[in-house]
């Protein structure tokens, strides 16, 4: 028994839709819409984001307030939708072209300013709406159009960029494990901050056919081979494994400074200085250096930072310093160290 | 039209990726004649409905 009530979020009467028999993406549009019915999140209440690609029809496929962006563009409006209307669930439909190539800048910096969006990254390893050119996430050795005979390049591990500060949410998944990858669509919904699921998905014309696969399910098949789903909350994901990968922002230990008790210092009884005889001692032919402050008159002789030219940095030796102290990188505890002589004139 | 056993096929939507006749455990449905056609032995398991990418696959309930 399958609860049926998700084909509300679709737009059936534009059914069938755009993408070759086959294809992933609507295996992914399928599966968000059911998960978002499950969590109830509807029309009022929820909007999707889409960039450019064949997985930028997806929005457009949805009942739902949806915006189509520029190419690479989707995070940001998705950013500025949950910035200007944070009561709404804002979700990013787009494929690995879209976020992990022209979209990579804007991938990297919406991650780290962690927005509570969701994005579903449907990827083909290919850049399939223009015919299967090698893309960023293209494994190295496939041949595409423009690698015949072999992609040069390392690929974009988008495990490995999107884990490595935390807060972060990062789940792997392929339209295959079909129930490993629901729920990864569930807990990303679910999860308070930017979660990004990347869901390993089939081209069959453009990327299946040139690798030697007849149909879907044989591509199907080799996901099954090339992954396994990896058991339980992990850090960080291999480049082989299925899973979540996610961590809490750490709790900041909060280090308790001890107050230390001001000395008492018996200050009556003790010399009384004017501001003039205060000048006398600022450390030249022998004198000790005292400074003034909040009425009481220190020895700081000991201090090895006066030293030469009868100052410290910006401190001037004989003088009443308690102006000077707001201006200071540090607290008054400084002083207490140095032994009281005096009194200070008012 | 033929009378259907379990499988409710949406001939519009389909795009006859044949995804419901290879991920079938029973083997009981096949492309002939450019239609999805169901032969008796459905155990219900709901996995052609699962996968369609097309919505165009319902199985009918108990």
């Amino acid at each position: 028994m399958i609860d049926r009530s998700y084909k509300e979020l679709l737009k059936l009467g534009r059914f069938p839709h755009t993408w070759c028999p086959g294809c992933g993406i609507g295996a992914v549009l399928k599966n968000v819409a059911m998960a978002m019915k499950e969590l109830g999140w509807n029309n009022q209440n929820t909007s999707v984001v889409s960039g450019i690609g064949c997985s930028g029809r997806m929005a457009g496929y949805m009942n739902l307030d949806a915006v189509h962006t520029p190419h690479g563009r989707a995070l940001t409006a998705a950013e500025a939708i949950k910035t200007v209307r944070p009561d709404l669930n804002v979700v990013v439909l787009s494929g690995d072209g879209d976020l992990g190539a022209i979209g990579g800048n804007h991938l990297l910096h919406t991650s780290r300013r962690n927005p509570d969006i969701t994005v579903f990254c449907n990827d083909n390893e290919i850049y399939g709406l223009t015919g299967g050119q090698a893309g960023p996430t293209t494994p190295k050795g496939t041949k595409t159009v423009t690698s015949p005979r072999g992609e040069h390049y390392q690929p974009l591990r988008l495990n490995r960029i999107l884990t490595t500060q935390a807060p972060y949410f990062y789940a792997r998944t392929t339209v295959y494990h079909l129930n490993h990858f629901k729920t990864c669509i569930r807990e990303a919904l679910l999860w308070k901050g930017f979660s990004f699921v990347d869901i390993i998905s089939d081209c069959i014309e453009l990327n299946g056919r040139r690798l030697g696969f007849k149909t879907a399910h044989q591509m199907f098949k080799w996901f099954e081979e090339r992954f396994h789903i990896a058991e339980g909350v992990r850090d960080h994901l291999k480049d082989d494994e299925l899973g979540i990968a996610k961590k809490e922002v750490e709790a900041e230990v909060k280090v308790e400074v001890e107050v230390e008790q001001i000395p008492e210092v018996q200050i009556e009884g003790l010399k009384l200085f004017a501001l003039e005889e205060l000048k006398q001692f600022d450390g030249t032919e022998g004198r000790p250096i005292y400074i003034g402050y909040k009425g009481k008159v220190y020895d700081i002789s000991a201090s090895p930072l006066f030293q030469g030219e009868k100052r410290m940095r910006c401190h001037i030796a004989g003088k009443d310093l308690t102006r000077d102290i707001e201006i200071a990188p540090h607290g008054e505890e400084l002083l207490f160290k140095f032994p009281v002589v005096g009194r200070l004139k008012e | 039209m033929k009378p259907r056993l379990n499988v409710i096929w949406n001939e519009n939507y389909c795009k006859r990726c044949i995804l419901c006749v290879e991920v079938c455990p029973e083997s009981v449905l096949s492309l002939e004649r450019d239609e999805i056609v169901e032969k008796p032995g459905c155990i219900r398991c709901y996995q052609c409905e699962r996968y369609c990418p097309d919505v165009a696959i319902e199985v009918m309930d108990g």
